[in-house]
């Protein structure tokens, strides 16, 4: 996806809207400072999720880290991919390296995140 | 931060710098993985200039040290390293260090960063003689079943003799350096002791060629971790002693040294724990601190942790009751009771570092 077309959070998650559904990963940025990363834990699909709650865990060579909704939703759907092929997510965050998709999500809950400019301004100023 | 003589050379190969002890080093270059995985089938470059360096000069100061430390300093061969700990006057571990006997005169000791300064006063307060090199040495540690071709091709002759923990000085275009073969990645590999202001010219040519690969401390630590070596400050510190540490294979029983009479005390009980390789059932690592069950009883923590490249699985190391230590024990590790087993070193058994060497 084109990062300039998603929403972010101040814990580095992104969420774009795709075929009616709010697909979720993490930004380059959060790849970036995570170094390799070695392990993904995915949502159930099904899932109901509350916004900011822990929806996925990742793992890089140094640490762990959580991610969390940036919106509420349901599982849709989840990336199995990055399960085996976990340089994915440091390869193409925005893209391959996605990690799960939300329905029911209401449109009121994308208000309060950044945009791309104002998330590359986040990141330059932490 | 302190800076290494090669601290203007991490910039060219774009890396990421951290505190490492007051040291202002790279925690990683291309990334952690690739740099690992290039070490065990190829060549690394590790700058390790921020360790310490002390040259000790005669019988008596070798007989001083040797009461220091755990390990026989006395009868050391001529041309053998040797693994041992500084010991404080309760056995607790100070350092762990590497010494090389240079000639029967001379002995070289090699220690960490970390403890450094308490080290360095340590050994002044009781060596006679002691010189600490640390600020004039840089060490650069060039690692992987290539290196021995990447020296050789460099015109470093002298290196094809030097067997698995030996060493010795060696003439490099005039230079003089220091040469051993103990690294701590478990594979073929020299560590190059040369005066600080040449370090950076041997830096650029070894990399020259494309062959081998700077490498930061990410990898070392993982390429250490796979080994289920100890790193100072994290898994031995003072408060643990050389049994707890599982050194027993480096404690030279017959001869004096801080605490011993509380190391007999222990080993004469055995009920202590002990520092025991772990490795993880998936990619999952556990983590420092992360708490270890038995049949859903603690019984033990970890004290590092990280994934292995090399193994495709996490690895670490903890501090286990006894009865828990043996290889094969099933654990778990951490809140969500991660699945590890207790597993003994070399956790990765394929490293090269014990290859017989073509001596042509």
């Amino acid at each position: 996806m084109n990062p300039e077309t998603l929403r972010f959070t101040e814990d580095h998650e992104w969420v774009g809207e795709e075929n009616g559904l709010h697909v979720v990963g993490i930004s380059d940025h959060a790849q970036h400072e995570l170094g390799d990363i070695t392990y993904v834990e995915l949502p159930k699909v099904g899932a109901k999720l509350e916004r900011h709650a822990k929806a996925a865990e990742v793992e890089s060579v140094k640490a762990a880290s959580d991610v969390y909704a940036p919106v509420s939703g349901t599982v849709a759907a989840v990336n199995a991919e990055i399960e085996v092929a976990t340089e994915l997510v440091n390869q193409d965050p925005y893209g391959r390296g996605w990690f799960f998709k939300l329905s029911d999500v209401q449109a009121s809950d994308l208000d309060g995140l950044m945009d791309y400019a104002a998330y590359q301004a986040f990141c330059g100023e932490q | 931060m302190r800076q290494t003589p090669l601290f203007d050379a991490y910039s060219r190969h774009d890396a990421r710098v951290v505190d490492f002890h007051g040291w202002a080093l790279p925690v990683q270059f291309r990334g952690i993985v690739e740099e690992h995985l290039h070490t065990r089938e190829s060549v690394g470059v590790f700058d390790c200039s921020h360790m310490g360096e002390f040259m000790l000069h005669g019988a008596d100061a070798i007989a001083a040290l040797d009461s220091l430390v755990i390990g026989d300093m006395v009868h050391l061969a001529p041309g053998r390293c040797r693994y041992t700990a500084l010991l404080n006057g309760s056995g607790g571990i100070i350092d762990d260090c590497v010494a090389l006997r240079l000639s029967p005169d001379e002995m070289y000791l090699v220690t960490n960063a970390g403890p450094l300064e308490k080290v360095s006063t340590l050994l002044a307060e009781n060596v006679p003689g002691i010189v600490d090199c640390s600020e004039a040495t840089a060490k650069i540690d060039v690692q992987g079943p290539l290196s021995r071709k990447l020296l050789m091709d460099l015109g470093f002759a002298a290196v094809a003799p030097v067997a698995y923990w030996r060493g010795g000085r060696v003439d490099w275009r005039g230079l003089e350096m220091i040469v051993t073969r103990a690294g701590y990645t478990g594979e073929l590999g020299y560590e190059i002791f040369l005066p600080a202001e040449a370090a950076a010219d041997l830096w650029a040519l070894l990399l020259d060629d494309g062959l081998a690969i700077p490498c930061g401390l990410g990898a070392r630590d993982t390429l250490r971790s796979e080994m289920g070596y100890p790193l100072n400050g994290e898994d031995v510190d003072e408060s643990r002693t050389p049994l707890e540490g599982s050194m027993d294979r480096f404690i030279a029983w017959d001869s004096e040294f801080p605490g011993k009479a509380r190391l007999l005390e222990m080993r004469e009980g055995g009920d202590y724990e002990r520092l025991t390789p772990l490795r993880s059932a998936d990619r999952r690592a556990p983590r420092h601190g992360f708490e270890v069950f038995h049949g859903g009883e603690k019984v033990g923590a970890v004290t590092s942790g990280t994934f292995g490249p090399s193994l495709g699985c996490g690895v670490g190391l903890a501090y286990l009751r006894p009865d828990c230590a043996a290889p094969g024990t099933p654990l778990a590790a951490g809140p969500r009771g991660m699945e590890i087993t207790a597993t003994q070193a070399p956790v990765y058994t394929r490293g090269t570092c014990r290859v017989k060497l073509n001596q042509d």
